[in-house]
């Protein structure tokens, strides 16, 4: 029961902790992410959901809703453009699931699964601004100024996150 | 591989794309076309903004205090630096004192209420950068609730940084100058040169590489040299005429060799905006 309890009420409101972490620390460390010729977008809500199928196992059927909502908050509050990670990140979630299946479960597989997540979330994200008019920016430009260095800042966080969340789920799951 | 491309998914895919585009064009032509998103997208926002606010106090906190001890490291060489300023300052807020009282006397004369230069000044904090390498946007803790409209102009520190994109109650988004939006920076300008003679222009972009404003489509004889001061001109829409926006870094010709292209260097630091302030103009909107 305590576990239910832990797990029902845990999970959503540290993914939302993320969310807002995501965007606090770009206004916390603006000159460091965000310093042409590179920048860095935090995903650690991303990296949230691929932490919770890593250590939870691919069958909470829930967690796609969660990453559609969490995607649509994203969405709304951040950038402004509906439609956009209302979809990403449910398919991130569906990925990581494969991913999971396919490879067995350790922390190389688990950066493997990230490195790949972070790309889908990348590449979606500059789509859909090309697509808006929102940025006019070719795809060799997107790989060495956004997906480069979104990724190096991605990896290092899940490399610095995943013993702590590991810890984190056992305790929520004990 | 070609189980994965059943019927089923098949139309699952193509659904989901399609309603995604629709959803994404629909919230651009909101974004372009009205002055305030739908009510319930209001409402959202204004309710993460508050859950924002509550995980951004601590993440202050340690910014603070983390940018105190670096302050204070810098103390003595900032002290001798502002001595020498504090002397100028003084005399320029004399003369600024007499001529405001003087603006003042010869508005009522003329029986002038309120010109372009007049603007009342609303403090806001930053409190999220949207996390992604194509929007430089911002999201600042004041609303519709503080008076704040869309389009309206937002500076930090010395000079303009952006312009209000999206309003909610609560809190509104800022585009940034370096924003590569093409519906973005449209800033109605104008350049003041030694001899006091203005050249009026658009902001027409932003060059990321030299961290400059471009300024386009100028077809003015009038000489403009590097240093010149660049304000807002106030012509059209909300903005106030007087914000600092810089100096002028080079002039030259455009792609195509007609008219002049003016590289801007920004007074304020647009990738370092932590406290804004939004100018309200006091006279009345052409909008």
């Amino acid at each position: 029961m305590a576990r239910a309890t832990k797990m029902k009420y845990g999970f959503p409101i540290i993914l939302f902790i993320w969310l807002y972490l995501d965007g606090i620390i770009g206004a916390a460390f603006q000159p460091q992410l965000f310093h042409y010729p590179y920048a860095m977008s935090s995903y650690l809500v991303v990296l949230w959901l691929v932490f919770t199928v890593l250590f939870e196992g691919p069958h909470n059927n829930h967690l796609e809703i969660w990453a559609a909502i969490v995607g649509c908050v994203f969405d709304l509050y951040y950038t402004g453009i509906l439609g956009v990670f209302v979809f990403v990140f449910p398919i991130v979630v569906l990925v990581t699931k494969v991913g999971y299946r396919e490879f067995p479960v350790s922390f190389l597989s688990g950066l493997l699964i990230v490195f790949i997540d972070i790309t889908i979330v990348t590449f979606a994200s500059f789509v859909a601004n090309m697509v808006t008019h929102l940025t006019s920016a070719s795809v060799a430009d997107m790989l060495v100024y956004s997906l480069g260095p979104t990724l190096a800042y991605n990896l290092a966080a899940f490399v610095i996150l995943y013993y702590p969340i590991q810890r984190l789920f056992d305790w929520m799951s004990s | 591989m070609n189980k994965f491309f059943s019927n089923r998914r098949l139309v699952i895919i193509i659904v989901g794309l399609i309603v995604s585009f629709g959803l994404m064009s629909f919230s651009v032509v909101v974004r372009n076309n009205r002055a305030t998103p739908p009510m319930i997208q209001q409402f959202g926002n204004d309710v993460v903004g508050l859950g924002n606010r509550l995980v951004a106090l601590p993440v202050a906190g340690v910014k603070n205090s983390v940018s105190s001890i670096s302050n204070l490291l810098n103390t003595y060489q900032e002290n001798n630096r502002l001595k020498k300023q504090v002397q100028q300052l003084a005399q320029t807020k004399v003369r600024d004192q007499a001529l405001t009282g003087e603006n003042q006397k010869l508005k009522t004369q003329l029986k002038l209420n309120n010109t372009l230069t007049d603007y009342d000044a609303l403090t806001a904090t930053v409190i999220a950068r949207t996390p992604s390498s194509w929007q430089d946007q911002v999201v600042i803790d004041k609303g519709s609730a503080a008076g704040i409209k869309k389009n309206m102009p937002v500076l930090s520190g010395k000079g303009l940084v952006g312009r209000i994109a999206e309003v909610n109650r609560t809190n509104s988004k800022v585009e940034l100058l370096s924003n590569t939006n093409e519906a973005a920076n449209r800033f109605a300008v104008q350049i003041t040169n030694k001899s006091g003679e203005t050249v009026n222009g658009i902001i027409s972009g932003y060059d990321n590489d030299k961290n400059q404003i471009e300024m386009g489509n100028i077809t003015t004889k009038k000489k403009i040299e590097k240093g010149d001061r660049v304000s807002t001109s106030g012509l059209g829409g909300v903005m106030p005429a007087g914000l600092y926006i810089g100096t002028v870094a080079a002039t030259g010709h455009d792609d195509y060799g007609l008219a002049s292209k003016i590289m801007i260097n920004p007074a304020a630091d647009v990738s370092s905006v932590s406290f804004v302030t939004v100018a309200i103009r006091q006279a009345q909107t052409t909008e």
